[in-house]
């Protein structure tokens, strides 16, 4: 029998596909082809990332909060979130062991705008209904593209999603809750809730990103399809966030701020006016409302606590 | 920092959620030293489900299989003598003997007091 290491590119690829196909899973010390490898560091990396860039606006929220109760139910979100981005980027490091990068080259991409952030997370809040959209929406919009990658071809990945996706359903319903309480209270508390949800349609839009790469000039949408990485492009996740959370909206008396917006019966599809795609452009490129705020956050961060590692460093070897 | 290359380690983590249990794989995470790993196992995988202990491993304290000694491990499915389904025919004998067969759900609920 010939070496593993002999077969040809050509033959590792076949393989490689066969074992995609039969739903086998792989895994990080797994040939793989160079653009697999690549998309899933984009992928997990842009994730892994974008837990720790919210949590570090949401933790703000905590003094906030209007009760107890509800501080401690933000902070236990906020440590799940940093939790999930340890997760991811120990996910990502793998895959970067044949460049020879770690953590601290990511945390440098991060800052130097080489590697992104959710676009959810360039976006300013302004009240307490604004984390309770937050937790409701934009988590909920999360869990629909998370629990699609489930059975992700990438053992690593999938296994890192099915610990985060249990979590995230706590983060949904707490998010539920902080909503539901405002649409059960006073005039001026449903008219936060409304305001808040007119500030963040667009953004959930933006969520699943553009339908096309024409929009941006590229998309990894095919790539991870084929690759068995995802199932669905992002306007069917766009559809199915439609399907599932329009009629909740509405059931609580709230109005969506888009007029044009219908159910097409013979499509079985929404249809809705655009977002402004070319202020998404600007958000991939950090110039969002609170871009460079919130990466301050993490440089203020990352910078202030070095004595912990530091220290840490001059003890062991 | 100049020893950022070396300066974490690679550890898996194991747990086991009650005092009977099996040690499960969690997951991993990097750590400067094992009892930092140790801290940040609780934080990362244990917020909310029970446990009952904690190992801590260097991933380069793990003997790996490649994916040529992978191959090795398929099986041929012609060991039936080895499994109870070899077996099996065995009920249908007891039966001529007006007897039932001892399989292995009744065998493994013998640790009980005496029915």
């Amino acid at each position: 029998m010939a070496s593993f290491n002999t077969i040809s590119e050509d033959n590792q690829l076949t393989n490689f596909m066969q074992r995609i196909e039969a739903g086998e899973k792989i895994e990080a010390d797994d040939w793989m082809p160079e653009d697999y490898r690549q998309t899933l560091i984009k992928l997990i990396s842009m994730h892994g990332m974008s837990e720790i860039m919210g949590a570090l606006p949401e933790k703000e929220w905590v003094p906030k909060a209007p009760s107890l109760y509800r501080k401690l139910g933000i902070m236990a979100k906020v440590q799940d979130e940093m939790g999930h981005g340890q997760l991811l980027l120990r996910v990502t490091e793998d895959l970067l062991k044949p460049y020879n990068k770690n953590r601290a080259d990511l945390m440098q991409d991060l800052f130097n705008g080489d590697l992104k952030f959710h676009n959810v997370f360039h976006m300013e809040t302004k009240t307490w209904a604004d984390a309770g959209i937050i937790g409701w929406l934009v988590d909920g919009a999360a869990i629909i593209t998370q629990t699609d990658m489930l059975k992700a071809s990438y053992g690593p990945y999938a296994r890192a999603l099915q610990r985060i996706c249990a979590e995230e359903v706590f983060h949904a319903q707490h998010g539920e809750s902080i909503i539901m309480a405002l649409a059960e209270g006073t005039d001026q508390q449903k008219a936060m809730i409304q305001e808040a949800l007119n500030r963040w349609w667009e953004p959930l839009l933006m969520f699943f990103g553009p339908a096309s790469k024409e929009t941006t000039g590229s998309s990894k949408q095919d790539l991870t399809i084929k690759y068995k990485i995802r199932t669905k492009t992002n306007e069917e996740f766009r559809q199915i966030f439609f399907d599932k959370y329009i009629p909740r909206i509405i059931s609580l008396g709230l109005t969506i701020p888009d007029p044009t917006l219908r159910y097409d019966k013979d499509s079985n599809l929404w249809t809705y006016q655009q977002p402004d795609w070319n202020e998404f452009k600007k958000i991939i490129k950090n110039q969002g409302q609170r871009s460079e705020a919130r990466l301050n956050l993490r440089r203020h961060s990352y910078e202030y606590n070095s004595w912990v590692r530091d220290a840490l460093s001059a003890n062991i070897s | 920092m100049s020893n950022e290359k070396t300066f974490y380690h690679e550890y898996e983590i194991f747990s086991k959620r009650t005092p009977s249990s099996a040690f499960q794989h969690q997951f991993s995470l990097l750590a400067p030293n094992e009892e930092m790993a140790l801290i940040m196992a609780q934080e990362n995988f244990m917020r909310r489900e029970p446990v009952a202990d904690i190992w801590i491993v260097n991933r380069k304290h793990i003997k790996r299989m490649n994916a040529e000694e992978k191959l090795t491990l398929g099986r041929l499915e012609n060991k039936e003598y080895r499994t109870t389904k070899g077996y099996g025919y065995l009920k249908k004998k007891w039966r001529q003997y007006e007897q039932e067969m001892l399989d292995e759900k009744e065998i493994l609920s013998w640790g009980g007091e005496r029915k």
